[in-house]
């Protein structure tokens, strides 16, 4: 069953990817863009990665995407530019990628057919060195427990991080007064 | 289960001691405190604004110092391990505070000739220098890149302050660009070294891979892996951007010029000092082991850093470029003390310290200069603007030439102790190549520092005055120009005034 899934997805994964560089249209690459992500959160959810699959839904397939489009829609980039700088791109990232293709596939064929047998390790150790850890899961909750107490620090530095960036947004873009 | 849980748990956050980051929680509440009291404050007292930002940080230095005075020398491990407090960062803490007030002013000075926003320079100022003091604490590669990037974002922003101005704009987009592609590489580095330091197979894995200590301990047991390797030169990579060593310099120039004076010397001498304070962490901890790799490395970063910044600067007309091309060849000396370093003089962390302590009296004292002469627009400084400046203003005048001595490394002044502490130490570490290219590297600095001076004291035609320096120094601006320059002078008779070296 599982098997089915994977191939269902993945087909649907590299199908809209495929669209998505083909297509002539921004708007419907990013469209394609967007059912690519969902493709391949549903391909974390069968590797039980379910709270990875919830971020890539929400940050790329929701924040990331809009923003894309917002773009798209505000630069206007239909209109066709620089012909030879295109082709040249074109012929440079096909070449690339079909560079990339042939070494994972013979990486995927030639050198490790064989994938070590893994399993869940307990990773969280009790710094005082009492009681027996709590098991690593893909839940949030691990991931919650983690952020809340061992990396609170960074946690809440990364508060004033965000913080910054919004004052800067409002800095950069806002028409400031002349007479304050 | 519950209770087994909540017990595992309070483990972790039995080290979580918040009192031990107190000046950087009361920097970050004062940040947001100032962005507050633009709200309350009326109109016409908007001008309590910096001055709630200077005396407050003034009373936060005095509250850090007391916390010097009672935990100095060792090492205290908070948060599990993600911070380390020593006596190096207690010293760097008092050194981003002063930076950060120097700046704080320094910015009152350019906003009051600009149309724009004022109170969130100041916040940003703050929360920078709250980040700053982290970042050196960090002895965790998680800390470290919230603490940098925290930095990095609000550089960002102050480089591209001022949006009116088109240097300004272009400056900010180059560094957006190209920090982002360091803080990439640096993150590619941390990923590599975390995945194969957690590998099970290896020996010496370890469950916290990120961990400074932890990774220190497989590192030496793995000092010959590839990916070790690849991963600590990316991490270097990443930390020389933001120092502007050589291959990674080309932003320095063009940010530099066109960032607001005042987030120029921000960059110029806080943000270096952090890079380098992270770099002798990184070096005399996780990369302990890899000396024998990065010594040459790193070698011929500082050789060509300095070469490459004095022979640029050498023909550079725009003062802001120059001071930024001046300012490669300065991370050029203090990489020798970071060699130094890793070769095993451990005194040569304090011979960096207090060349930085040096560096920064003499720059701020030379930025505070050109923030008071400049114009509207104060990316176009060029040194005909300072044709006869001291004789038109001979105060600020002296205190260019008492901080461009001080850069160059003339004998009365602290920067020449400075850069005599870092040569010891080179020529104490067997570095005898480097220090004939730093000594090399100093002599050409002279020609063209001493050319800005001979600018402002010497330049024969007095008639074409090509711009009239606009405005003179306020009292209080004499009084922190002054300080500058007395503490750049007694640093230089008396190096012991300093709590460095001991």
């Amino acid at each position: 069953m599982i098997d089915i899934l994977f191939y269902v997805f993945a087909a649907i994964t590299l199908t809209s990817a495929l669209l998505m560089v083909v297509s002539p249209n921004a708007v419907n690459s990013a469209m394609c863009m967007i059912v690519a992500f969902v493709g391949t959160a549903a391909l974390f959810v069968l590797l039980e990665a379910y709270f990875l699959a919830v971020l890539q839904v929400l940050v790329y397939a929701g924040a990331v995407m809009v923003l894309f489009l917002f773009i798209i829609m505000l630069l206007d980039v239909d209109k066709e530019t620089n012909q030879i700088l295109k082709d040249k791109l074109t012929l440079s990232a096909s070449i690339a990628g079909f560079a990339l293709l042939v070494v994972l596939i013979c990486s995927a064929f030639a050198g490790g057919q064989h994938l070590p047998e893994t399993s869940l390790m307990p990773v969280m150790e009790n710094p005082t060195g009492e009681g027996i850890g709590i098991p690593f899961t893909t839940s949030a909750k691990s991931f919650g427990y983690s952020l809340f107490t061992k990396y609170m620090l960074p946690f809440q530095v990364t508060g004033f991080l965000l913080l910054a960036g919004m004052i800067g947004v409002i800095v950069v873009s806002k028409k400031h007064s002349a007479n304050s | 289960m519950n209770k087994l849980l909540i017990e595992f748990l309070s483990g972790y956050t039995a080290t979580n001691q918040w009192a031990a980051i107190l000046p950087e929680i009361m920097m970050g509440v004062l940040a947001l405190c100032l962005l507050a009291a633009e709200m309350v404050l009326p109109k016409n007292r908007q001008a309590w604004v910096p001055r709630l930002a200077i005396w407050g940080q003034v009373l936060i230095l005095m509250i850090a110092f007391g916390f010097v005075g009672r935990c100095s020398i060792g090492e205290f491990q908070y948060f599990s391990g993600l911070i380390t407090q020593t006596d190096v960062t207690q010293i760097m803490r008092g050194f981003f505070l002063v930076s950060s007030i120097a700046v704080c002013y320094l910015g009152h000075i350019y906003l009051s000739k600009q149309t724009l926003p004022q109170t969130e320079f100041y916040a940003l100022v703050l929360i920078i220098s709250a980040g700053m003091m982290l970042l050196v604490q960090s002895t965790h590669f998680v800390m470290l890149f919230v603490a940098l990037e925290t930095v990095t974002v609000a550089f960002y922003v102050l480089v591209a302050y001022s949006r009116t101005s088109q240097f300004s704009l272009e400056a900010g987009l180059k560094y957006l660009i190209l920090g982002a592609l360091s803080s990439g590489i640096l993150l590619f580095g941390i990923v590599l070294l975390y995945g194969i330091a957690g590998n099970p197979e290896l020996l010496g894995a370890s469950r916290d891979s990120l961990n400074y200590g932890e990774l220190m301990n497989f590192v030496i047991l793995n000092m010959n892996n590839m990916i070790v390797k690849i991963g600590a030169l990316l991490v270097i990579a990443g930390v020389c951007f933001k120092i502007g060593a050589v291959p990674f310099q080309i932003w320095v120039p063009d940010v530099y010029q066109g960032a607001p004076t005042p987030v120029t010397a921000y960059l110029a001498v806080a943000s270096k000092a952090a890079g380098f304070i992270v770099l002798i962490e990184l070096v005399r901890g996780p990369f302990f082991g890899l000396q024998d790799f990065l010594v040459p490395v790193l070698s011929v970063i500082a050789a060509a850093t300095i070469l490459f910044g004095n022979i640029a600067a050498v023909a550079q007309r725009n003062v802001k470029r120059l001071m930024g091309l001046s300012g490669i060849a300065h991370a050029g000396y203090l990489l020798l003390g970071v060699i130094a370093v890793m070769r095993g003089v451990d005194w040569a962390v304090y011979a960096v310290i207090f060349y930085l302590v040096t560096y920064l009296l003499a720059s701020f004292a030379v930025f505070g200069v050109m923030s008071i002469a400049a114009g509207e627009e104060d990316a176009n400084q060029e040194l005909d603007h300072y044709e006869s400046f001291a004789r038109k203003r001979p105060f600020l005048g002296g205190v260019l030439a008492c901080g461009l001595g001080s850069l160059a490394g003339i004998p009365p002044l602290g920067g020449f102790i400075g850069k005599l502490f870092l040569f010891v130490a080179a020529f104490q570490a067997e570095l005898y190549g480097l220090l004939i290219i730093a000594i090399v590297g100093v002599v050409i600095s002279i020609y063209y520092y001493f050319g800005w001076i001979r600018e402002c004291y010497f330049s024969s035609s007095s008639t074409a005055v090509v711009k009239d320096i606009s405005c003179g120094a306020t009292s209080s601006d004499r009084f922190l120009l002054g300080a500058l320059t007395v503490a750049s002078i007694v640093i230089g008779i008396l190096p012991a005034a300093l709590p460095i070296i001991r």
